[in-house]
This record gives structure tokens, C-alpha cells and sequence, in this order.
């Protein structure tokens, strides 16, 4: 039930939140917060499972699960699950939306209540689709969470907003059709053979369809979550829709948007198909490598600050296809980790992009240069992440990054060679926006807005906010134990199911090369304990 | 005819009775409001008929035949249902509609009365229609729904008040589908006789008979002729040229009749006469459908991308939703496929009539500041079926750009809507029936819808009005009623939308 809670609280306390705008032009925030809050002393209640992880042999696949009967027509049921792998979304979901609530806590200055509404409802979408264990309830929730975040980009955003927030949308929305047809396609492919309609994660998880048929329905959800994630050739709404976010808004679609669609691939398309996974893994890993370096050559060109973060954010998702497609634990480890560490450093620089253009009423970089002298708190926060970003050893970014390189090599080493490469265009890219923005004279030749320059820098609220997510970073990069333990059970599981059905596919195809997939790094969990 | 067969089409008597009565009652008493009052009554009648012959249909048997012409069954009587629920909502709105625009004075040539008669012939003809089994009804039927259509598509005339160019319009749009209403009709009648000629018998079962025993090439070429008559019903393409003209002319009000309850008769018919001929089994019938489907879902909605008038873009938007109604329809005769149907019929009737209800109660609002005259309104801003009048509405007043924006994300197929739920329907259907190319039109038509929905959807909450000024008196203001209508069908489309369960159990039972 304290899962139902969490998603009831959000959901609530949106309303709530709206409400409360006729009565008191500030309730709103405040209600958000304590909204936040409650959901996090909610989810809090599941810490002491954590522990339990290590010891993942023994014990259930899901700590906590709710089944409702919804529709028993199709068989559909309201069933939310926590496993390790949900528990370090939540936390990060969580985490982001109250970071992304006090980094902008003055920020919006008009229509508030909606704002706040539109805000805790996304988040409310996140949660569910986390925490669904029904195929349909999935799809429910990856819809619900589509909508308020289109209101936020199209209504607060900056002046490109609608042509953004519609691209971003019809991207989404026509990929997701293609997952319902799959999804619907799998559900009936299961009742032909075993005469029960259900679109139950678990029932699923047995279904056995013909080889050809499995391969289409794999692309179909994995177009769905190679556009959320996103990958190469379903980019485009991503430089657009974080651009034009409000500042807020870039936050949740950096930090856990984008998450969804990775925790979509590693929970449902690798073990509902592991058999067409393996055999999509090159062309997936391609991608992966092709939108790290594509990424990366694209952040280097941008002249705009946000769409410099948002191109990096291509090429760090890149990392989390590769990491996840090489189809080990210590790839698919990285890409877990990638996704924590890339969501607090980005929410952490897009925040900084959200208060330097607060403050200079622009993005772009050719128009700023030697802020340090005047902001210089600000620019020391912006140097941390800057170097997360490009992954400094002792950050959470690089245990990532050296993970998922690491495990994929195994798999493939060409890819891995070339995907390497867009280290160093991170580090490009990451040193020159520093250049240009903090270093160097003074370009801006207009007025200052303030004559004070202590007015400018951060104050209180944002430095601590900021620093907490420094914090965090460092203490992932140092003891990054916790969340491989955390993790570990759910990427076991699909890691067990990969190794089967690739044995089998051995089995069938005697002498084929590349079987040991799977097999290249045993007892990967003690290595990497030790590694910073 | 027995005390039973008369008793099962109780409904359709009642209604017949209740026309007489309002006829005389407005003979000798004109009141509008005393007239909507009377066919409120006339219709909750009706409905209390329906319900009590589906307490006689579970006693016992599934359907009973009245004689060949009719049959009562129970998707029938759903179908019935559902429709005079919806001419309860246009009967409200046209009484809003017409109150706003008929000068009250003694004398005056505004008679809104009729509107009401002409309303229950409609639905008379489309009960009979929902229970036709005999080519001879059906025509009925179906002439009986045109018939009293072309008064209702010209009545902005009959309002004094309103402007001249509302009045061409309506005209127009009453001419228009007069001449290719009648057109098609023709076509219909036309294959109704081959087809009679073919096998001699005009009652469905017999045709099924002949249709079993063997299939000349003159049948076919009667039921394809059938089809194009039907087709043009359902403003299927390549037979929906009439459509937008229609729907932007008529009084809004009876463009929600058209769209919904003579769309949702024509559908309930085709459910019928294609299970009780199986015509499924003919390969050239099916392929036509399908043709005419995946035209419908892209050049609707492809059309309706560039649309500035909302009652245009909704036209074209219906003609896309019939498109996918029709993929549904066409994976046989199974009760999975009409389940399908109906489920999706009720999902694009409930949107459908709260869509052209939101417009319907705005324009009403706002004709004391349309301008008058002949030629079209320069400034869109101020003309209440533009886009333009529609920006920043959400500010204005949320409630009513609510519901908009539920119909808008329900026409689109966003969960917690009951479109959602219907799509999701459509594609179970297709994807039971193995029609991968439909499904990729489906998907395809609806990222194309996705776009200017959500660009009207945007535009309701446009904020380039700088000041924040919350606008007092601003807010459009619309009759309770008007209210009523809307809110219950705000809480059917969401109600549906999350528990769909309750309306397949009501589905599959009644």
C-alpha cells in the first residue's frame, strides 16, 4: 500500500497544490514541498530492504507488491512492485523533483498553482511507471506523465516553446502507439498459446513466441524507449524540449524523463525478449556509440549553453544503451550507475544554465565570459559538475562510464574502442563551455543588470542545493557499493534470462561465434567494490 | 402481430406518440420552453421504454422479431440507448442555442418549437434504424433522418437574431446535403433494387438465405452500391466532400446530432447488417472497407491539420474517427469485434457531443459580440469558431477550456479518457484480426491528430497576454443547463476512461 501512497500522495497534492493558488499566491510551493516530502518519508519506509540485496539469492524477486483487479476484462490488473532496481529510480525521482522545487523556488511568477499541478503530476507518472508491474498500467502511466509535462514546457517555457513542446509530444506519443501495438500483440500472443488474458510483467515473462514475430515486437517497444532515451535516430525533440523548458521542467526531463526509457529497455524489452535482444545487440550498441560520439560533436558546436547540456545529454544516454545491450552485469551495473550519475549532474547544470540565464537574460555562451570574478560560488559549482560531466575519477560519472566501457568490451570491442572516444569529447565540450562562460574578459558589453555583484551569485537555498547534489555525486563516486547491491537482484534476473536464452540459442546453431556473451567478467561484484 | 411484438418496440411507439403530442401542443401553446420540457419527457419515456424491453429480453430470448421489419435485440436497444442520451444533450443545447437568437415578441417570425419535432423525428427515424431488418425500413429509416435533417441544418434562419451570414451558412449547408444526401440515397435505393432483383427478397434474412446458396456478380454489385450509400452516411472517404461545409454551416447543435446520433445509427445498422447477411465473407465488401478506412484515418486527418475553424477541423477529425470505428468493425463477425464497436461508438459520441457542446455553449456566449452582416468576419479573434477566439481560454475560464481540453485529449487517445480506452480497443481488434497495414494507418493518423489537437489543445492555454489581470467579467458565462450537459459528460469520459470495466459489464449485459 505505501507504494499506492507515494503515487496518491503526487497525485493529490497536485491538486492540492492548484487549489491552493485562490487562497494564497505561495501555498502552492509550500504544498509541493510537503507533498515531496511525504512521498519521501513514504518511500523511506522501504530503506531497510537494501541491505537485503547482497543476499539476493534466498530472497523475493519484488520487496513490496500491490495487485488490484481494474479491468478484468483483458485481464488487466492495478499492480505496482518495488525491486531494488524501482527503489534507485524512486530515490532519484524524488530526489530531482525536490531539487528542481528549490533550485526554482521563486522562479515562476505567474500561474503558479498550474505550474505546481503540472509538476507533482509528472512526477506522479514517474513513480507509476517505476513501479507498474502490469503491461497496461505501464503504458497508462508512461502516457499520464506525458501531458503535465507538455503544459510546463508549452506554458513556461522560453520563446520557442510551442514548436517544442509539440515535437516532443508527437515523438513520444506516435513511438508509445507502436509499444501499445506490441505490447497488445504480445498479450494476445500469450492468450493464444495459453488461452489467459493477462498483462501481468511475470505472466508475460514466460510467454514464448515464434522467433520473427518476437523481433518486431521487440523493435516496437524499443523505438518507444529509444525515443524517451534517447538514442540517434529518435533524437530530435531532445535539444528542442530541454532548451524550451523552464528551468524546472529541463530538470525533470533530464534527470528522470529520460530515465524511463532506459528502465523500460533493462525492465521489459531485455528479459520479455532476450532471444531478439541478443540478436539486436550490435545494431543497439551501434547506436549507443554512434549518439555518444553524435552527442558530443554536437555539444561541442552549440553556441547556446542549454542546448550544450542537452546534446550532452545524448551522448551520456549512449552510454546507458551500450552499457545496457552489452548484455552483462558490470555494462548493464555502468548503466544503471550512468543513470543516477547523469541525473544528478545534469539536473545540477541545467539548474546552473537556469540561473545564469536568470540573471543575464541570455543562453548564449558567445554573450557571457569571465563570470568567475563575478560569480564566483556560482562558478565553482558550475566547475564541479562540469567535471563530472566529463568524468573525473572519485565522481559517479566515471564509475558509469568505466563500467560500461568495461563490460562492453567484452561484447564487442570495436563499438566500445569507438564509444570510448566520446570520453574526450566530453571533456571538450564540458572545458570549453567553462572557457567561454567563466573564463576569460568580460564580453558582455551591455549595462550590468545589478551594480552589486554579491546580488548575483548564488544565495543560500541554491549553493545548498547544489552542493547536495555534489555530495551525492561524491559519495557515489567512493562507495558506489550501495547501488550495485541495490540493483544487483533485478539485473541478475535479466542477466539469467539472457544467459538461458542465449544458451539456447547455442543449443540450436551449433558452432556459432559469439555465445559468450554473458560470460566474459565473473565475479564482477567484488571487483568493482573495491575499484575507487 | 402479437401483444409481444407490439410491446417490444414500445420505444419506437412512444416516440411516434410523443411527436403527435408535441405537434399539438405547440399548436396550441407556443413556449420554448414548455416545448424542450415535453421532449425531455418524451424521451426519458423512451428510454424507460428501452430499459423495460431489455427486462423482457432477459427473461427469455435474445431477440424478438416484429414482424420482418424490425428486429429488437439487445446491441439494438444499446445503440438506442445511447442515442437518446445524446439527443437529451442536443435537445439542451439547441434550446440554448436557439433562446439566444429568437426574439421573444409577440409576432415575430421565430418559431424554435419546431426545432424539437423535427429533433424527435430524427431520432425516430434513428431507433427504427438501429432495428431495421428489411431493406423497406432501413430506407425508411434512413429517409426519415434525412428528411428531418435538412429543416434542422437550415434552422439558424428561423433565428431572428442571428447574423446573416450564420443564416447563409445554415442554408448552404442544408442545401448542400440535401442534393448529396439525396444523391447517395439514390445509390442505395439503387442497390437495394439490384439486389432485390438478384434474389428476390428484401428481408435480411432471406437475402442471407440467397447469399448462402450462391453469390451472382449482380448481388455484389447491389451491395457495393448499398455500401456507397452507407459510406456517404458515415462521410466515409472518398464520400465526405460534404462533411466540413455541412458541419461548419449547420447551427452547432445539429452539427453534434449529425455528427454522433446519424453517425451512430448508420454504424449500428452496418453492425447488423453485416452479422445477420455475413457479408464478412465476401472478400470485395471487406477490401472496399478497409480501402475506404485507411483513406479516411489519413486524408481526415491530414486535412484537418490546416483547419482554423474548430467545426471544420472536428468534421474532419469525425471523418478520421469513423475511419478507425471501421477497422474495429472489420475483423469479422465476432462478438469481440462488435464489442469493439460499440465500445468505440460510445467513446466518439461522448467526445464528440462535449466537444461541439463546449463550442455550441461559447458561440452562444459570444453572439451578442459577434458582428453582424453578410461577409465573413475579418478579425478571427472575434469570431467564436476560430481558433484565434480560443487563446489563452484556459485563463479565462478554466472550466470550460477543462472540458475542451478532456475532449481534445480524448479525440487524441490519452489515458485516463475514454478515447484511450476505445483506441486501446481498436487495437486489440486489429491485432486480433491480424490487419497489421490498418493498424500502421491507425498509428500513423494518429501522431498526424496528435498535432492539431494538441495545437488547439496549446492554444487554450496560450499565456501571450502579459498581464496577469485575472479579467473580471471576462469569463464566459453560460446557462446552467449548459453546465448540466457538460459536466456529465466531462464524468463519463473520465469515469469511462479510468473504469472502463462498468461500461463493457453494461456492454456485454444489456
Amino acid at each position: 500500500m505505501t507504494l499506492l501512497a507515494i503515487i496518491a500522495v503526487l497525485f493529490l497534492g497536485g491538486i492540492l497544490a492548484w487549489l491552493a493558488e485562490h487562497f494564497y499566491g505561495r501555498g502552492s510551493r509550500w504544498i509541493s514541498l510537503l507533498t515531496l516530502l511525504l512521498a519521501a518519508v513514504c518511500l523511506n519506509s522501504y530503506t531497510p530492504e537494501m541491505h537485503d540485496g547482497v543476499t539476493f539469492t534466498g530472497a523475493p524477486k519484488w520487496w513490496d507488491s500491490l495487485t488490484l483487479a481494474w479491468i478484468p476484462r483483458f485481464g488487466i490488473h492495478f499492480s505496482l512492485a518495488i525491486d531494488g532496481l524501482s527503489f534507485l529510480l524512486l530515490t532519484l525521482t524524488l530526489a530531482m523533483g525536490l531539487f528542481g522545487l528549490a533550485i526554482t523556488w521563486r522562479d515562476i511568477k505567474f500561474r503558479r498553482g498550474f505550474f505546481y499541478f503540472n509538476y507533482l503530476w509528472t512526477l506522479a507518472g514517474v513513480v507509476g511507471v517505476f513501479t507498474a508491474t502490469d503491461l497496461f498500467l505501464f503504458f497508462f502511466f508512461w502516457e499520464v506523465m506525458l501531458i503535465p509535462m507538455l503544459f510546463l514546457i508549452a506554458v513556461w517555457g522560453y520563446e520557442g516553446r510551442l514548436y517544442a513542446a509539440i515535437k516532443f509530444f508527437i515523438f513520444t506519443q506516435a513511438s508509445s502507439l507502436l509499444m501499445l501495438m506490441a505490447i497488445v500483440a504480445l498479450v494476445y500472443l500469450h492468450y493464444n498459446n495459453t488461452g489467459q488474458v493477462t498483462f501481468d510483467y511475470e505472466a508475460l515473462l514466460g510467454a514464448e513466441l515464434p522467433a520473427g514475430i518476437a523481433y518486431w515486437l521487440m523493435l516496437g517497444f524499443f523505438i518507444a524507449f529509444a525515443v524517451k532515451l534517447p538514442s540517434l535516430p529518435f533524437h530530435p525533440w531532445l535539444p528542442d524540449a530541454h532548451t524550451q523548458a523552464p528551468t524546472a521542467g529541463s530538470i525533470l526531463l533530464a534527470a528522470i524523463l529520460l530515465k524511463t526509457g532506459a528502465y523500460g529497455l533493462l525492465r521489459f524489452t531485455l528479459p520479455l525478449f532476450p532471444d531478439a535482444s541478443i540478436a539486436f545487440a550490435p545494431v543497439a550498441m551501434a547506436l549507443g556509440a554512434a549518439s555518444i560520439i553524435y552527442g558530443a560533436v554536437l555539444a561541442f558546436g552549440q553556441r547556446d549553453m542549454k542546448r550544450l547540456v542537452a546534446y550532452s545529454s545524448v551522448s551520456h544516454m549512449g552510454f546507458v544503451l551500450l552499457g545496457l545491450y552489452a548484455l552483462n552485469t558490470v555494462a548493464i551495473q555502468g548503466a544503471v550507475m550512468q543513470m543516477i550519475a547523469h541525473g544528478l549532474s545534469t539536473a545540477a547544470l541545467f539548474a546552473i544554465v537556469g540561473a545564469l540565464q536568470h540573471r543575464l537574460h541570455t543562453r548564449d555562451m558567445t554573450q557571457m565570459g569571465g563570470l568567475w570574478s563575478e560569480l564566483p560560488r556560482l562558478s565553482a559549482v558550475a566547475l564541479f559538475f562540469a567535471v563530472a560531466t566529463l568524468g573525473l575519477p572519485g565522481l559517479g560519472n566515471f564509475i558509469a562510464e568505466f563500467l560500461v566501457l568495461l563490460g562492453s568490451f567484452g561484447s564487442d570491442r570495436w563499438i566500445t574502442a569507438i564509444a570510448a572516444i566520446g570520453i574526450i569529447g566530453a571533456a571538450l565540450y564540458a572545458l570549453l563551455m567553462m572557457q567561454r562562460v567563466f573564463f576569460g574578459l568580460r564580453r558582455q558589453v551591455e549595462e550590468t543588470p545589478k551594480s552589486s555583484a554579491g546580488a548575483l551569485d548564488l544565495n543560500l537555498r541554491e549553493t545548498l542545493a547544489l552542493l547536495s547534489l555534489a555530495v551525492a555525486l561524491v559519495v557515489l563516486g567512493l562507495r558506489p557499493q550501495g547501488v550495485f547491491n541495490t540493483a544487483q537482484p533485478a539485473i541478475a534476473d535479466v542477466v539469467k534470462r539472457i544467459e538461458s536464452a542465449s544458451v539456447a540459442r547455442s543449443k540450436t546453431s551449433a558452432g556459432a561465434a559469439a555465445t559468450d556473451i554473458a560470460a566474459g567478467w565473473p565475479q564482477a561484484e567484488q571487483r568493482q567494490g573495491d575499484k575507487p | 402481430m402479437s401483444a409481444r411484438e407490439l410491446y417490444a418496440i414500445l420505444p419506437l411507439l412512444v416516440l411516434t406518440a410523443g411527436i403527435a403530442l408535441l405537434m399539438l401542443q405547440v399548436s396550441y401553446l407556443r413556449s420554448h420552453r414548455a416545448a424542450l420540457v415535453t421532449t425531455l419527457a418524451i424521451i426519458a419515456a423512451t428510454i424507460y421504454g428501452c430499459f423495460r424491453v431489455v427486462a423482457m429480453l432477459s427473461q427469455d430470448v435474445s431477440s424478438i422479431a416484429v414482424t420482418s421489419l424490425l428486429l429488437v435485440d439487445r446491441a439494438g436497444l444499446f445503440i438506442c440507448l445511447l442515442l437518446l442520451l445524446a439527443a437529451v444533450a442536443v435537445a439542451v443545447l439547441g434550446f440554448n442555442y436557439l433562446r439566444q437568437r429568437c426574439l421573444k415578441v409577440e409576432g415575430a417570425a421565430s418559431y424554435p418549437e419546431e426545432f424539437y419535432i423535427l429533433l424527435l423525428l430524427v431520432m425516430l427515424g434513428a431507433c427504427t434504424l438501429t432495428f431495421a431488418s428489411h431493406f423497406a425500413s432501413f430506407f425508411l429509416a434512413l429517409e426519415l433522418i434525412s428528411l428531418a435533417l435538412y429543416p434542422m441544418l437550415g434552422f439558424a434562419v428561423i433565428g431572428e437574431r442571428s447574423p446573416r451570414r450564420d443564416q447563409m451558412q445554415s442554408l448552404e449547408s442544408g442545401i448542400k446535403y440535401l442534393l448529396l444526401s439525396g444523391l447517395s440515397t439514390v445509390l442505395g435505393l439503387f442497390g437495394i433494387a439490384v439486389i432485390y432483383a438478384a434474389c428476390g427478397a428484401l428481408d435480411f434474412d432471406g437475402v442471407a438465405a440467397a447469399l448462402a446458396s450462391g453469390m451472382p456478380s449482380l448481388m455484389l454489385v447491389g451491395l457495393t452500391l448499398l455500401m456507397t450509400g452507407l459510406a456517404f452516411k458515415l462521410s466515409l472517404v472518398p464520400f465526405h466532400i460534404w462533411t466540413p461545409d455541412v458541419y461548419q454551416g449547420a447551427p452547432t447543435p445539429v452539427t453534434a446530432l449529425i455528427a454522433t446520433i446519424g453517425k451512430g445509427a448508420v454504424v449500428a445498422l452496418l453492425l447488423r447488417l453485416f452479422a445477420q447477411l455475413n457479408l464478412f465473407q465476401i472478400p470485395l465488401l471487406n477490401t472496399l472497407l478497409a480501402i475506404m478506412a485507411v483513406a479516411s484515418m489519413l486524408i481526415g486527418n491530414l486535412l484537418a491539420l490546416m483547419q482554423n475553424n474548430i467545426k471544420r477541423l472536428l468534421a474532419y477529425s469525425s471523418i478520421a474517427h469513423i475511419g478507425y470505428l471501421i477497422v474495429a468493425f472489420l475483423i469479422g463477425s465476432s462478438a469481440f469485434g462488435s464489442e469493439a464497436v460499440i465500445y468505440y461508438l460510445v467513446a466518439y459520441v461522448v467526445t464528440t457531443l462535449g466537444a461541439f457542446a463546449v463550442i455550441s455553449l461559447i458561440a452562444d456566449d459570444a453572439l451578442a459580440a459577434t458582428p453582424g452582416g453578410t461577409q465573413p468576419i475579418g478579425d478571427s479573434a472575434s469570431d467564436p469558431f476560430q481558433r484565434d477566439y480560443y487563446r489563452g481560454l484556459f485563463w479565462r475560464s478554466p472550466w470550460l477550456a477543462c472540458c475542451l481540453a478532456a475532449m481534445l485529449l480524448s479525440l487524441a487517445g490519452i489515458p485516463l479518457t475514454i478515447g484511450f480506452i476505445g483506441k486501446f480497443y481498436i487495437f486489440a481488434a486489429g491485432v486480433q484480426g491480424q490487419l497489421w497495414l490498418l493498424l500502421a494507418a491507425v498509428v500513423i493518423g494518429s501522431a498526424l491528430g496528435l498535432y492539431y489537437y494538441l495545437g488547439l489543445l496549446l492554444t487554450l492555454v496560450q499565456r501571450e497576454t502579459t498581464e496577469v489581470s485575472e479579467a473580471p467579467g471576462g469569463g464566459i458565462q453560460i446557462a446552467a443547463s449548459g453546465h448540466a450537459v457538460l459536466i456529465i459528460l466531462t464524468i463519463a469520459l473520465l469515469g469511462f476512461g479510468v473504469f472502463p470495466q462498468v461500461l463493457i459489464n453494461w456492454i456485454n449485459t444489456l
